[in-house]
């Protein structure tokens, strides 16, 4: 043997621990679902935009917050300027749009231009269940985004109380459940549609673009329909305006139908119509990016 | 008959709407390395496919390792792996990061994915680049890394669809090489690829498809016809030639090398005698190897 070195070979051992199945396939699918819409372990670049984004959707909580905290040590007897638990959804429902624009795009199209889909395809798992999981990625990651900034409000303010941290805690606990709400129609009327351009687009750009234009293009033709009186039914245009049918039904949930300046509601829409509107395209978008995906896993 | 056969079809049968892919094929495959070879077209990925639970056959039936291809896809996956020809790598994350995932979608919890990601990197040759992103790999590099993720989580069989494409000499021994070694750690292959030589060095079983028909299912030791007697001569040939059949040998000639037949005698026998009879000098002498190319070629059953 040469003195310089030698080489060991440390042979092979087979695995003889534990094999957790679809389970295992299932919680690893999610995990880096989680892991791709936020570029955890992934180049610095691509964290860039969803922290950015993070950032923006937290940082008005935390100045509410302080500013309440000023107002409340300097001139406790004056009102809140600060907006309620509803008008935050409008600072976080814009960023929101922007973020699942991109997360979508990112959960499911580099796997099948890298091919990745293959190796997904030879393990114990169902093409439903990448889809849920991939899904559930998306809405984990909305949930957080509108979640974060509204328990931080909803505990600075109670803090702030002037009955005191739990006494504050209890007179908004009404708010819950209309947060939670709020933050479900939202995730329902973005991330679904999101999935589904990026089953059809092959290009993140494109699916980003579509997505967007979807919503932007939606609102402005059906605001301009709307305003077309001389043709029959003309209200109902207000339909293709996507994106403010989350907006209109959190009004609804917070009891404040008419207080936002929404086609929708100008066009005398009832909030249960966009939420039915939100309902369909989610179930629609959903079924077709299952049966796509049976059929290419 | 096979004992305990690791894949099996019974009038296993695919068509792509009016184009058959697959013509009711039977076959039976042991424990060990198969190859499975064909042309463009014969039916290797369809068959794969299959075998893999993602494509469901238009009739008949397929097991892996005992469990219904079709019924139990959960449980065939869950005890094999597989490399696919085409890409199957992320570009964006390390090679580690990437087998830790793969282990994962095959159950290992996370620990345990993490050192066998790192095991199976080094067993492939990897272990110095495993913090590269796989954007940045050779492709020798990644073949080893689509390697490493089929068998990181030790299947018990792998699928692996052309291992040697797009490789440089020097890579492609290296990949064979590893292949071979896969049967010594008690992982069953089945590797498919046009190329008959790497098959020829690899395995020890072939499954033969053509238009999607079964030609040829059987051992590799069986394409050595002893009844061929195989000479490579040094210089001129005629002498021999004329000995051999004036004893009654059946001689055919293929450049430097002649191929002896006997009805009614031994045909080493024959050539022993003829070689000492004509002090003909020779390179090489044995039984005939009959490579896979010829059977194929032959477009007959052997």
């Amino acid at each position: 043997m040469s003195d310089q070195g030698a080489v060991f070979d440390l042979g092979y051992t087979p695995y003889e621990g534990e094999r957790r199945g679809r389970r295992g396939a299932v919680r690893t699918t999610y995990k880096d679902g989680i892991n791709r819409v936020f570029g955890i372990r992934r180049r610095a670049r691509k964290k860039i935009l969803p922290w950015i984004l993070i950032v923006l959707a937290v940082l008005p909580a935390v100045v509410f917050v302080g500013f309440a905290f000023l107002l409340s040590t300097f001139a406790p007897e004056a009102d809140s300027p600060f907006g309620s638990h509803a008008d935050y959804f409008s600072i976080t429902g814009a960023i929101i749009l922007l973020f699942v624009a991109l997360a979508g795009p990112e959960l499911l199209i580099p796997d099948r231009r890298s091919g990745v889909l293959s190796v997904y395809s030879s393990r114990p798992l169902r093409p439903d269940d990448y889809v849920w999981m991939r899904a559930a990625s998306l809405l984990t990651a909305i949930a957080g985004f509108m979640l974060i900034p509204q328990v931080l409000m909803y505990v600075g303010f109670a803090a702030l109380s002037a009955d005191g941290f739990f006494k504050g805690l209890g007179a908004n606990a009404g708010e819950i459940p209309r947060i939670l709400a709020a933050t479900i129609i939202y995730a329902l009327a973005y991330a679904p549609l999101a999935l589904l351009v990026s089953t059809i687009a092959s290009r993140k750009a494109a699916a980003t673009g579509i997505f967007l234009g979807i919503f932007l293009i939606g609102s402005a033709l059906g605001a301009a329909l709307v305003q077309a009186t001389g043709i029959p039914g003309h209200r109902y245009a207000a339909l293709l305006a996507l994106g403010e049918h989350p907006d209109h039904v959190r009004d609804w949930i917070f009891s404040r139908v008419g207080s936002s300046n929404l086609v929708v509601s100008d066009a005398g829409l009832d909030p249960w119509i966009s939420l039915g509107v939100i309902l369909a395209v989610a179930v629609v978008s959903t079924i077709v990016v299952i049966r796509r995906y049976r059929r290419i896993m | 008959m096979v004992d305990a056969p690791i894949l099996s079809a019974t009038d296993l049968g695919h068509a792509y709407g009016s184009l058959v892919a697959l013509h009711s094929v039977d076959f039976e495959l042991p424990a060990g390395r198969i190859g499975l070879v064909g042309a463009n077209g014969a039916g290797k990925t369809t068959l794969i496919k299959i075998l893999l639970g993602i494509l469901r056959p238009t009739r008949g039936s397929t097991t892996v390792l005992g469990f219904d291809a079709t019924k139990e896809f959960l449980d065939v996956r869950s005890r094999i792996g597989y490399m696919p020809e085409g890409d199957c790598l992320p570009e964006d994350i390390t090679a580690s990061e990437f087998l830790i995932q793969a282990a994962g979608l095959a159950g290992l919890p996370a620990n345990a994915a993490r050192q066998r990601a790192s095991d199976v990197l080094t067993l492939v040759g990897l272990e110095e680049e495993r913090f590269r992103r796989l954007g940045g790999y050779s492709t020798g590099m990644k073949q080893r890394a689509k390697l490493a993720q089929a068998i990181v989580h030790d299947p018990e069989l792998v699928f692996l669809d052309e291992p040697t494409a797009g490789l440089d000499p020097e890579g492609r021994d290296e990949m064979l090489d590893l292949i071979s070694r896969l049967g010594g750690f008690g992982i069953n292959v089945l590797v498919s690829s046009h190329v008959l030589g790497d098959i020829e060095r690899t395995c020890d079983w072939v499954l033969m498809l053509d238009g999607g028909h079964v030609r040829r299912s059987g051992p590799l030791s069986h394409l050595v016809d002893a009844d061929v007697v195989e000479i490579e001569v040094v210089g001129e040939s005629g002498a021999l030639i004329e000995e051999l059949t004036a004893a009654g040998a059946t001689v055919e000639t293929s450049r430097s090398r002649v191929f002896v037949t006997a009805a009614d005698a031994d045909p080493f026998i024959l050539v022993r005698d003829a070689l000492a009879a004509t002090g003909t000098g020779i390179w090489s002498m044995g039984p005939k190897a009959t490579t896979l190319e010829d059977v194929f070629l032959e477009g007959s059953d052997v």
